[in-house]
């Protein structure tokens, strides 16, 4: 194990790879640091360059930028009070009153310390618990996975937008769309056209509903709402003022390591849980809100904090626990690694590359952020107008450089105005994603469990693990349906 | 008709037309299936008939729990001009489809960028307009072509090169 550990360092160790982990991370920050540009967007936009690179560094480029992108979704939330991500949204409350007081370059820094620190606890708990729960995962068979998929896309669908209903017709959507193509006995489905008969690729779907609909936004509704940036001012943050905000920092990173790991819940809850875990303990909570370093550490530690937890269902089960680990369910699945259990078998090496792969970046995360931390707070202002058209570019020849297929870019343009639709009707994209990923092997355990069992569907409710799934599932909708009522009951005191 | 009711009803009609219209013509059952596998309608019929079932949901919700209105965050403009905005993008995208085999991959990229820059109101900035309209597709097709290869469609400038 020790000598298969020291030539995964040897083998990440190279310049190649720490260049292309610095260059995730910096673009990372810089999508992050734009208002109406994701994480989301960063990862999906890449996964074009990543069709040509080997798996480790391709899957390395995507961690850093995601990884980059959550740290880069403060800068513009402390400096214009925009969160560049929604995992940053509790940053701005506190951020932003600070760089009102001259003291953005201190709220800059606090984020990074905490983001850095959040995201090394979280790679370590990815490194504990993702092969564990990968050798139990091993004793399961198809209707255990078919439980399993369609718990982590309950859960999906019960966090994403508002409405439980709503997440769930958006995976339904999800499903129906990769039932497209030919199935796994040959029968061609829905192939209106011979371009569909191989079925719908993965990179223009998942492209055109995460980064179009923004450009279609900014020209259809054309809101711009930002405010005034604020200058860097004072930068360091004293020791008396890290040690104030270390415990918070633990404990948002712990948050994070732990929320981040259960599907469907990722960055932006783990930092909205930890704020208000801090403002609850710390003594300053009466501060929160006003301009308090503690509430951007609680904040930071938590969202970074879930980075790498995120990665232990995908790596462990399979089954991406966001949108931006379905993203990378994706490019595993164009490089051939399918993620799960069978990959601690079959691709360990790899494994352990992305392992360390993951702790290098959060340490270049660290410097990157020290280095350009002044140059990126510039990034905010570069004008939407210019800067959404270029990603539209951006999509298109990345797509077609992909497949060389102007089918996958039509696919790419349409999938724009899906998720537009889906937009406007309140609809969550999060869900459709994930079940459009996850579809075709949730499809294939399903009927490989009923042709097992001489065609009884009653197999996939026949053992105690698939009990214990579906305990969840019922669990996670009564949850959520109690959590829609109380806010229901809420806004109606609110307007009486 | 409120956003709930439109958006059940909507649901509901697309997931019904799937399980009732596309699935028995599209989906067609082969005439052999191995052991005791489900036929390959099972799986996109279950999922069409749950989706028509939550459209139902929805629809029926909207009725009996009618939700605030969520006001959408835009520029003040009027519903007709927005619609004739969404218009414009969906016919820009067709035309950029439809322009490929004739302009080229590249001068059709030229176009679709303008037509964007400038269907998001910018005007101020003509020298990035141009810039990026003309600078952004030069660039990537370098790069794609040269670092990856790609062979992009040419048109009727192909005697340029392009």
């Amino acid at each position: 194990m020790l000598n298969d550990i020291l030539t995964a360092i040897q083998a990440v160790a190279t310049i190649q790879n720490l260049l292309i982990m610095a260059a995730g991370i910096w673009g990372g920050v810089i999508v992050g640091a734009i208002p109406g540009m994701t994480g989301t967007m960063a990862v999906t936009l890449a996964l074009p360059f990543t069709f040509y690179m080997d798996p480790v560094p391709s899957i390395l480029l995507l961690v850093a930028l995601y990884k980059g992108s959550t740290y880069g979704g403060s800068v513009s939330a402390i400096l214009i009070k925009t969160p560049g991500t929604a995992s940053a949204a509790c940053t701005a409350l506190d951020g932003y009153p600070l760089a009102r007081q001259g003291k953005a370059g201190k709220a800059l820094n606090m984020a990074l310390y905490s983001s850095v620190i959040g995201d090394f606890i979280s790679n370590l708990s990815l490194i504990f618990f993702a092969a564990p729960l990968a050798m139990l995962a091993l004793k399961i068979g198809p209707p255990e996975f078919f439980m399993l998929m369609l718990f982590a896309l309950t859960t999906v669908a019960g966090v994403s937008g508002n409405s439980l209903l709503l997440g769930l017709v958006s995976a339904a959507l999800g499903l129906l769309l990769a039932t497209v193509g030919e199935d796994m006995y040959g029968s061609f489905r829905f192939a209106f056209t011979p371009d569909m008969q191989a079925g719908l690729a993965i990179a223009p779907v998942l492209i055109g509903l995460f980064a179009l609909p923004e450009l279609i936004k900014l020209i259809v509704l054309r809101a711009d709402n930002r405010e005034e940036a604020a200058a860097l001012g004072a930068q360091h943050v004293t020791r008396a003022e890290f040690m104030g905000s270390l415990r918070s920092i633990l404990k948002g990173s712990a948050i994070g390591s732990v929320l981040g790991a259960i599907p469907g819940i990722g960055p932006s809850a783990a930092a909205f849980f930890s704020y208000g875990e801090a403002q609850r303990s710390s003594r300053n909570g009466a501060n929160f809100g006003k301009g308090e370093l503690e509430g951007i550490a609680a904040s930071e530690s938590a969202n970074n904090g879930a980075c790498g937890a995120t990665m232990i269902p995908l790596l462990a089960l399979g089954v991406p626990g966001d949108v931006i680990t379905g993203v990378m369910l994706g490019a595993f699945m164009i490089q051939g690694l399918t993620p799960g259990p069978m990959l601690f078998q079959t691709n360990l090496h790899e494994i352990y590359m992305l392992l360390i792969g993951m702790l290098v970046s959060s340490v270049l995360l660290f410097f990157a952020g020290k280095a350009t931390m002044r140059m990126f707070s510039h990034v905010s202002h570069i004008p939407q107008t210019l800067l959404t058209p270029l990603v539209l570019l951006l999509c298109i020849f990345g797509i077609y450089s992909i497949s060389s297929s102007m089918f996958d870019v039509a696919v790419l343009l349409v999938m724009g105005i899906v998720g537009f639709g889906m937009f406007l009707l309140n609809i969550p994209t999060a869900p459709f994603l994930i079940a459009f990923i996850l579809g075709p092997t949730l499809e294939e355990n399903m009927r490989r469990a009923i042709a097992i069992s001489r065609g009884d569907p009653m197999v996939l409710i026949s053992t105690p693990i698939t009990w214990g799934f579906a305990a969840l599932i019922v669990f996670v909708i009564a949850v959520t349906i109690r959590r829609e009522i109380r806010k229901n009951n809420d806004r109606k005191a609110l307007a009486s | 008709m409120t956003k709930p009711v439109l958006r059940g009803l909507v649901i509901t009609a697309f997931f019904a037309v799937v399980a009732a219209l596309l699935i028995p013509v599209f989906v067609p059952r082969p005439a052999f299936i191995p052991g005791f596998a489900p036929p390959p309608d099972m799986w996109p019929r279950t999922v069409a008939i749950a989706g028509t079932a939550l459209g139902v949901l929805a629809l029926i919700a909207a009725r009996l729990r009618p939700e605030p209105p969520e006001p959408v965050e835009h520029d003040g403009s009027s519903p007709t001009r927005m619609t004739l905005r969404f218009a414009g993008v969906v016919a820009a995208f067709a035309a950029f489809l439809a322009l490929v085999p004739v302009l080229g991959f590249l001068v059709a990229g030229m176009a679709l960028t303008a037509v964007m820059v400038l269907m998001t109101g910018e005007r101020d900035r003509r020298f990035w307009i141009v810039a990026l309209s003309i600078g952004g597709p030069v660039l990537l097709l370098v790069f794609f072509h040269s670092a990856l290869g790609t062979q992009f469609p040419r048109g009727i400038f192909k005697p340029f090169g392009f």
